[in-house]
Parts: structure tokens; sequence; C-alpha cells
């Protein structure tokens, strides 16, 4: 019996007036699973993400977050931690009085000054957060969200701003938490991250699911391809191939290892150069611009 | 609450302007209506005087710093922050009005208290409690309800102004005219009822269950108040 999703959401619908930002999006979150939500500028991911926190009301559909509405925050936000795209500090408290204050307010039980440290912020504990640069912020932003080690943690752009030390920092904090059981829900729009890390992806368009699965699931709709140029006449290709506006072959397989394979004995039995080879599987950032497209 | 509330005290302190221009500013006001308190009686009685400087506190300290605050928390997103816990909507909101209208009720206390001691204390302190409270809970709503059609701390410096002048003018109008004309009019408009019952409560000469009367119609803005504030009250700026 598979476990009891964290997140469920079912037929969701979300309008502002005659716009319809999101239109009958299903998907589940399952225990322990990053999963990422991604999409093209305006596609509603954040709208999504917002709804499933309970900061805004479905116009249709149902969100459960641990079987709960996630209005219901007393039942819910004990459980949760948020990241927000936007920072939303006092800039007249310190960080340690605004971790302090948010953190007593989710009604978990942590160590201020350890979950400062995390983010390595011990040094600014008594800067006022008026006075902290926007990476400072955005990992100002991640300690509220961590404090207290929640159940799910909602990441939305959680690097933008950080540089790339910042980074690699935040996400060994992730994995940390993921170790301890988290589920994490992220938005980002830097793909290569979400390859990287997330279990599972849903990619978003124009307020719909275009594609939801694993990294090499979301991939494999895809073919790689091999590109190449030739500097003189050549025999016919032993396979299908393209011509590029700028001079080039292109070749796209879904089989990348064995059309390749035959691509260079092909070169090879001909005595021709393959200038410019390039050949590398599909990447996220692919299925993202034929979606776009 | 607790905590937004010491938090918001702090921020409170640490912004010079707000301190300034919403708590100590009305103190000077009060203070220079005190030291000239033979002045304004010849005007009107002490009774005007105790309204007036009532309405000071609660239009310019309580009134507009209380619009202030919830507009710049809401810009800044520190609404949709709080809203990221498990705080409550009604808890979240006593929490950021909960310093200024503490600080409001001490500064009216000391106030009234030096007022009493120099020009001769009120006839009857209950009713002056009353007229107090009521006034504080009518400022208190009727900043909600301005907070929702309030977008930026800037702007707040405009929509704060018609009930801020509005309350002062009709304690003006009803403490130096009285109410023998017009009466449902002076009444029933914000701050008439509370500044006659204020004038009843210092100078007395009305039967109680007559000023115990007036508070109704403040009472009744408050009620007005607050469903407007919940039909448009923002947790998060325009988009």
């Amino acid at each position: 019996m598979p476990p009891t999703p964290v997140i469920e959401v079912d037929h969701l619908n979300l309008k502002y007036g005659d716009f319809h930002a999101v239109k009958d999006l299903s998907f589940e979150v399952r225990p322990g699973e990053l999963y990422a939500l991604l999409g093209t500028n305006g596609a509603g991911k954040t709208s999504t993400l917002e709804t499933v926190e309970g900061h805004r009301t479905p116009t249709s559909g149902t969100v459960r977050v641990f079987g709960h509405s996630p209005r219901d925050r007393a039942a819910v936000r004990p459980r949760m931690g948020i990241m927000l795209q936007e920072s939303g500090f006092s800039p007249d408290l310190t960080v340690r009085e605004s971790v302090g204050l948010i953190g007593r307010l989710t009604r978990r039980t942590d160590d201020v000054d350890r979950v400062i440290d995390v983010v390595e912020l011990t040094g600014k504990a008594g800067t006022l957060v008026g006075q902290l640069s926007g990476g400072e912020k955005r990992r100002l932003d991640f300690a509220t969200a961590v404090y207290g080690t929640p159940e799910l943690i909602f990441l939305d752009e959680p690097t933008t701003g950080l540089d790339i030390q910042s980074r690699d920092d935040l996400w060994n904090a992730v994995d940390r938490l993921r170790e301890n059981g988290s589920t994490v829900v992220l938005t980002t729009h830097y793909l290569e991250e979400a390859q990287q890390r997330a279990d599972r992806i849903g990619l978003m368009h124009q307020g719909v699911f275009r594609r939801e699965g694993t990294v090499s699931e979301l991939t494999r709709t895809l073919p790689a391809v091999i590109k190449f140029t030739l500097a003189a006449p050549a025999p016919a290709l032993p396979l299908q191939a393209t011509a590029g506006a700028d001079g080039s072959v292109r070749v796209e397989t879904f089989n990348l290892q064995k059309d390749l394979y035959v691509l260079l004995g092909w070169a090879q039995d001909h005595g021709l150069e393959l200038g410019d080879l390039s050949a590398g599987p599909t990447r996220l950032d692919d299925v993202f611009r034929a979606i776009e497209s | 609450m607790l905590a937004i509330a010491r938090t918001e005290l702090i921020q409170i302190f640490r912004n010079r302007l707000v301190l300034v221009t919403s708590f100590i500013i009305p103190v000077a006001i009060s203070v220079f209506f005190i030291y000239r308190h033979e002045v304004f009686a010849e005007l009107a009685t002490l009774g005007y005087i105790a309204a007036i400087v009532m309405f000071t506190v609660g239009a310019f300290g309580l009134y507009t710093s209380t619009v202030t605050t919830l507009a710049s928390r809401r810009q800044n997103l520190f609404l949709k922050r709080l809203r990221s816990t498990a705080a409550g909507d009604a808890g979240i909101l006593a929490g950021l009005v909960a310093p200024a209208t503490i600080i409001a009720l001490v500064q009216l206390t000391g106030i009234l208290i030096a007022f009493g001691v120099v020009a001769g204390g009120p006839d009857n302190v209950f009713l002056l409690a009353l007229a107090v409270l009521a006034t504080v809970a009518m400022m208190i709503g009727l900043a909600l309800a301005t907070a929702g059609v309030t977008n930026s701390p800037e702007h707040a410096q405009v929509t704060t102004l018609p009930v801020s002048l509005g309350v002062i003018g009709v304690a003006s109008w009803v403490g130096i005219t009285g109410t023998e004309n017009l009466e449902l009019l002076k009444r029933l408009l914000p701050g008439g009822a509370a500044t006659e019952l204020m004038l009843n409560a210092w100078n007395g000469g009305v039967a109680l269950t007559d000023s115990l009367l007036l508070l109704a119609p403040t009472l009744a803005w408050v009620v007005i108040a607050v469903s407007f504030a919940r039909r448009m009250f923002r947790w998060e700026p325009r988009r």
C-alpha cells in the first residue's frame, strides 16, 4: 500500500477575475520526496504553490496537506515551513528577533542561535534586517522555513540572489533535512538544480501541467541531439539527419549510444572528420523549451 | 499574539519618526491644552478640553499610527510572513494593534490625571473610563477600515486625514456648541456621542442612564468600521 501523500491537489482551478491562472490541476507529493514545480513565467506555479501553502483560496477543486485544508493554520503550519519568494521581514528587527518571532509563531521548538548558525548568519545575529544584503535576506528566509525541522518545507526560488557557496550550503542543509525525512516542494528558475535534486517534477505552462514525472521520464520524451559539421561532400549518412541553417548536421535520436557509435564508425570508414561534434542526453531545459514552443 | 506585540513595540521605539509623530506630538499638544486650560475653558468647558485631548491622542496617536503600521507591514510583506505561521488572523491583528493601543491608554490615563490635578477632577470617573474605552475601540475599528483602502505608509498620510480631522472637528463642534441644536446629527457623527459622554463625565449634571445611552452610537461606529474592514482589509499588496 503506497504511503499517504503529504499533499493532495485535486482538480484545482484558480481565477483572478476573467484570468484563469490554474486550470484543473491535480498532483500528489509523497512523503520524503523533493517535488519541483517548474514552469514558464506566468505558468501559474506561484499561484499553485501559494494555494497549497494556504495563502490563497481555490476557485474550485480541493487541496489537502497532511489530510487537512492548508487554510487550517493551527493544524497544518506547525508541520510546515515556508520560504517565501520575497523577503517579508521587518527592516527594524534584528536577525535574531526575526527568527525568534517567526519560529515561535510556527509553534515548533528549536534553538534560535543554532538555526542562525545553519545559514551562517551568526555574525549578523544582532544586525537589523534592513541592513542585510539580498542574499543574506534569502538565508534568513531559509532559516525561518527550516526552524524546528518541519516535516514539509516549501522553497520558492530559494537560491535566487545567492552566491555559489551559499547555494551549496543551502542545498547541503536541504539534504540534511531530507535525511531526517522532510518532504520538500521547490520552485526554481535554475533548471539544473531541479534536474540534480528533484525526485519528481511537474512542468506547468499556461496554467496546466504539460508533463509530470522523474527527470528521466521527462527527458525520455524528447530525442537527444548529435550535431556536427562536414568540411567536404560526404556519402549518404547512415542516420536520418537535418541540415541546420549554419551548415551543421543535426541528428535526433532516442538511442544516443548506439547511433553515436554508428555515426563515428561511418566517419571512420570514409575517412571523414566530424567538426564541432557535440552529443548529449536530453536536458530538462530541452523539455522546457519544447513545452514553450 | 504577545510575541507579535512585543516585536511591534520594539519597532515603534526603534523608528524615531513614528515615535515622534504618533506618540510625542499628541502628548505635546495635550500638554498645551492643559497648560492653557483657562483660555479653552472660557471658550467651552473643562469637559471639552478632556474630549479634545482624548481625540488628539486617539486620532493622531492611535488611529494614524495603526493605519500607517498596517499599511507598512502589508507593503513589506510582513503580514504575509506572519500568515505563513500558525498564528490566526485575529491574533496577528491584535498583536500589531496592541502596543499602540496600550500606549494610547497609558498616555490618556496620564494626561487626564494631570489635567484633573491641574484643573480639578472629573465628576464621574466611571463614565470617563467608559468614554475613553469606547473612543479607543472606535478609533481602532476606523483604523482597520482605513487600512483596507490604504496602499502604503505614504498613502496613509492622505487616507487618515478625513477621519483624524473629522473627529477633532466633531469633538470641537459638540464641545463648544453643545447638543441643544442638531442633537441627533451631532450624536450620529463619529466622535459626537463620545464627546458628549466625556462632557457629561467631566462636567456632570446629566443622569447616568442618559449618559450611558451615548455609548450606543460610538459602539455602532465600531461595528460599522469592523464590518467595512472585514470586507476591505487586504493582507498582501495589490499586484
